[in-house]
């Protein structure tokens, strides 16, 4: 138990601010995009993108629903994700949970951090799933043309009708995967650590 | 640890530019070795010039990607083109003022510092005195000056100043001015041509009345701005100094010298903005004979044809069309001999300068030179119209001849490109021939015209290509495909026209009398709205916008049982007047194919009978509109 309540090494206690401040492009200034979807058609060679920010969605969003109302998709309405209202707020909150904790130098305050963005995250993965799911098994029965229910990728390649569609995380993401992985790498260097000074 | 940490925040950086980035456009066409090769641009690939050939009599503008020679589009300018609407919209048609014919000369590419900015494309239409302007953003037609007043056809036109200060326009035809009935025998004393300086906005390219300036009744014939050291000055060759007015062919091939005029446009403007001008036909007109100091002439053997000034600015070279001479002209000893006012008499109040005193070099080039263009490498290339062949000459002593190259045939104007530039690229010539005989597979009498791309990389020319065009090119601006910048879609966010609708709720019809306007929405694949009740009588304004912001999905909207069709752009707002001419269902449809449903974009107007009632303001079906809406709610 004494464990959790312990202080940080310095090594460690800097890798914690590290974690905190690798969030800062995502959440405080959302300018690094989280995910994004590029669709491409024999007459779409340069292709049509849709990048996903951690407060909005941009790209070719009106000729994406223009072509998407002759299958019946659901128009993608920036105003219809509630997640852009609360994803940047969450985000900054586990950056200034991993500041806290170095602040006050408890491990068990990284911990349950760590703990919470993983559960965090694990979760807003499932709900872009959804998403997903949700735009390709609601389509509007009297669209002039019917495709079999479908959903997109969720990451990687597809072929839908004539689109090919690519799903591929984005700097965001990965920045989000570095802070995630400082956890685990604080805490295996702070054992060797440990175990050097025991022998 | 931190230095890694660097290296991926830079990684992600580069990834994230990356993505950003758009697709790339190929590379540029044009590679070594045979002339097949050399003309080849793979597909998908685009050329590395735009080519903009005049359309002569079909009033049009023709673009060419080089050094494929392929025909890209056609831009319509002095003539409607009821397949986009250029004509029949009500915006368009007013543009033209009636007209429904033009003979477009000499495309002339807007110039910064004497180089090509690739911001607008002026041309005359030569008959009717007019300039257009096209806006290369878009390529299309935005202003057509003119007819001007006073001035009889506009051949000396437009040929823009170093920094696009002016075009201009010289009387072709001399006729009486102002413009009243005499005795044709009186030419001499009666008829008098005219240089028009039209003002351009350095901003918007508006075009506004400068200056004209009262000229003899000679028939004014091509132009040339001058550059770096004769900046300020605009060259004019005529011929029928003779003042024959019947039997040109031969009263006006008698003398041994006709003239170039040098006017000095800034004397010009400043002589106007102080007053010094009379006002004739609404427009201030300059008499030399009251107004010295504007224009001199100088002595040209026989009938020139184009005077060309060179990359220098140094050199004016005529071509005397009777001659087998280019005589080339020193701006220096022109300048000279005005300071020394040391003069030969006058023509109607402007001094003649003497022949030796300012010419510089005779080029013998061959027979029947008419237009010369320069490839800025020291080098000039005349079009010879009766030896159907090409001169590559010397600019500079001993003014000799140092290539030939046969063309197909009876070359008119030649081309090169950025030939008429302070920086010529020195790459290209195209040959603008009048005729083509047995060059391509016969279409029977009406032949189309010959045109001829030579490589004039090397020291020899070179024989690349030969394509036909439809008639007739007769001059043609050739410009580095980088330097234009063109848009895709109009944003529609900036479409500021008062009878835009770009939600369908705001579709709606309204009437006033008998007038009706349909303000409606077009986008894939329907018109909002699709039915429309109107009286027998009306006469409907369709104001259609096009409210796609994707690259190439234009829209058409054609009436049955009519010659009313426009197209309209992705962003426009267009309208088109239709009269309900009988009762009964008319209906319209998407003429410009744009979708998988294209076939379905259609709709109708129902014509009940004269005077029945219908609402004043009808909207479509809210239902219909929901759904629209509902595709729409993302801009």
């Amino acid at each position: 138990m004494h464990y959790l309540v312990d202080r940080f090494q310095p090594a460690e206690r800097r890798l914690i601010v590290v974690a905190a401040l690798v969030l800062v492009p995502i959440f405080f200034f959302p300018v690094l995009p989280i995910w994004a979807m590029k669709l491409w058609a024999p007459q779409y060679r340069e292709g049509l993108t849709l990048t996903i920010y951690s407060n909005a969605i941009r790209g070719d969003l009106q000729s994406i629903n223009t072509l998407n109302h002759y299958v019946g998709m659901k128009h993608i309405t920036p105003e219809d994700f509630r997640e852009f209202t609360y994803l940047p707020q969450a985000l900054t909150l586990f950056g200034v949970a991993a500041l806290v904790a170095a602040l006050v130098n408890r491990r068990w305050v990284a911990i349950l951090g760590w703990i919470l963005f993983t559960v965090f995250s694990a979760y807003m993965f499932f709900d872009y799933a959804r998403w997903l799911y949700d735009y390709g098994h609601n389509l509007d029965p009297r669209a002039p043309i019917k495709l079999p229910l479908f959903t997109p990728p969720l990451i990687g390649f597809k072929q839908m009708a004539n689109f090919k569609v690519l799903s591929i995380p984005m700097p965001g993401t990965l920045l989000l995967g570095i802070a995630w992985l400082l956890g685990p790498i604080a805490i295996v260097l702070e054992m060797r650590d440990a175990k050097k000074a025991r022998g | 640890m931190k230095p890694k940490l660097v290296l991926v925040f830079a990684g992600l950086a580069a990834l994230a530019l990356a993505s950003q980035l758009p697709g790339c456009a190929g590379v540029r066409g044009g590679g070594a070795g045979s002339a097949a090769e050399k003309v080849y641009v793979k597909p998908g690939e685009h050329d590395a010039y735009y080519a903009f050939l005049s359309g002569g009599h079909s009033g049009q503008v023709y673009v060419y990607g080089i050094p494929s020679c392929r025909h890209i589009t056609t831009i319509p300018v002095f003539t409607p083109e009821p397949a986009v609407g250029y004509g029949v919209d009500e915006q368009t048609k007013a543009m033209l003022g009636g007209f429904t014919w033009g003979d477009a000369h000499h495309p002339g590419m807007s110039e910064t510092n004497g180089d090509y900015d690739g911001r607008w494309l002026f041309i005359n239409d030569m008959p009717n005195a007019r300039i257009a302007r096209i806006d290369l953003k878009d390529f299309k037609t935005k202003e057509i000056f003119g007819p001007i007043p006073n001035l009889s056809a506009a051949h000396a036109c437009p040929f823009p100043t170093p920094n696009t200060e002016y075009v201009f326009a010289a009387s072709r035809f001399s006729v009486p001015v102002p413009n009243r009935e005499v005795k044709i025998e009186d030419y001499a004393k009666e008829f008098r041509g005219v240089v028009a300086g039209v003002k351009v906005d350095p901003k918007t390219g508006h075009m506004s009345m400068g200056f004209e300036i009262l000229m003899p009744p000679f028939d004014w014939d091509l132009a040339d701005a001058g550059k770096g050291p004769s900046h300020g000055w605009e060259f004019f060759t005529c011929y029928n100094s003779e003042e024959a007015h019947d039997s040109l062919e031969i009263k006006a091939s008698q003398a041994e010298m006709d003239y170039i005029a040098a006017v000095d446009w800034r004397a010009a403007q400043k002589a106007v903005d102080d007053g010094k001008a009379k006002t004739v036909g609404g427009v201030p007109m300059l008499d030399p004979q009251q107004v010295p100091g504007l224009v001199y002439l100088f002595p040209v053997p026989k009938s020139p044809h184009g005077v060309d000034v060179d990359p220098s600015g140094q050199y004016v070279c005529a071509s005397g069309k009777l001659q087998a001479e280019v005589t080339v002209y020193n701006f220096a000893k022109i300048q000279s001999a005005i300071a020394a006012k040391r003069f030969d008499g006058d023509q109607l109040g402007i001094p003649v300068l003497k022949f030796e005193d300012v010419m510089e070099a005779k080029v013998p080039v061959g027979l029947g030179p008419l237009h010369t263009q320069f490839d800025g490498k020291g080098y000039a290339y005349t079009s010879l119209f009766l030896d159907s062949q090409i001169a590559k000459w010397k600019i500079g002593p001993p003014w000799n001849v140092v290539d030939k190259i046969d063309v197909y045939y009876s070359i008119g104007h030649l081309m090169a490109s950025e030939g008429d530039t302070r920086h010529p690229t020195g790459e290209y010539v195209v040959a603008l021939d009048k005729l083509s005989k047995d060059r391509y597979l016969d279409v029977g009498p009406t032949k189309p015209e010959a045109a001829q791309l030579i490589d004039i990389r090397g020291p020899k020319m070179e024989l690349l290509y030969d394509f036909p065009t439809y008639l007739e090119p007769h001059y043609a601006q050739m410009i580095r495909a980088e330097k234009l910048k063109p848009i895709d879609v109009y944003p529609l966010a900036e479409n500021a026209n008062p009878a835009a609708v770009k939600r369908a709720e705001d579709a709606r019809v309204e009437r006033k009398g008998t007038r009706v306007d349909v303000y409606m929405v077009a986008v894939r694949s329907h018109f909002t709205p699709d039915v429309v009740h109107v009286n027998q009588g009306d006469d409907v304004y369709f104001h259609v916008t096009n409210v796609e912001q994707d690259n190439d999905i234009a829209h058409g909207f054609g009436m049955l049982w009519s010659s009313d069709n426009m197209q309209i752009e992705p962003g426009e707002t267009k309208t088109m007047h239709w009269k309900a001419e009988k009762a009964g269902v008319e209906p319209f449809y998407c003429s410009n194919f744009c979708s998988a449903l294209h076939q379905e974009m259609q709709g109708y107007v129902v014509v009940g009978a004269r005077g029945a009632r219908v609402a004043a303001v009808q909207r479509p079906d809210p239902a219909r509109v929901a759904e629209v809406a509902q595709l729409m709610a993302h801009r």
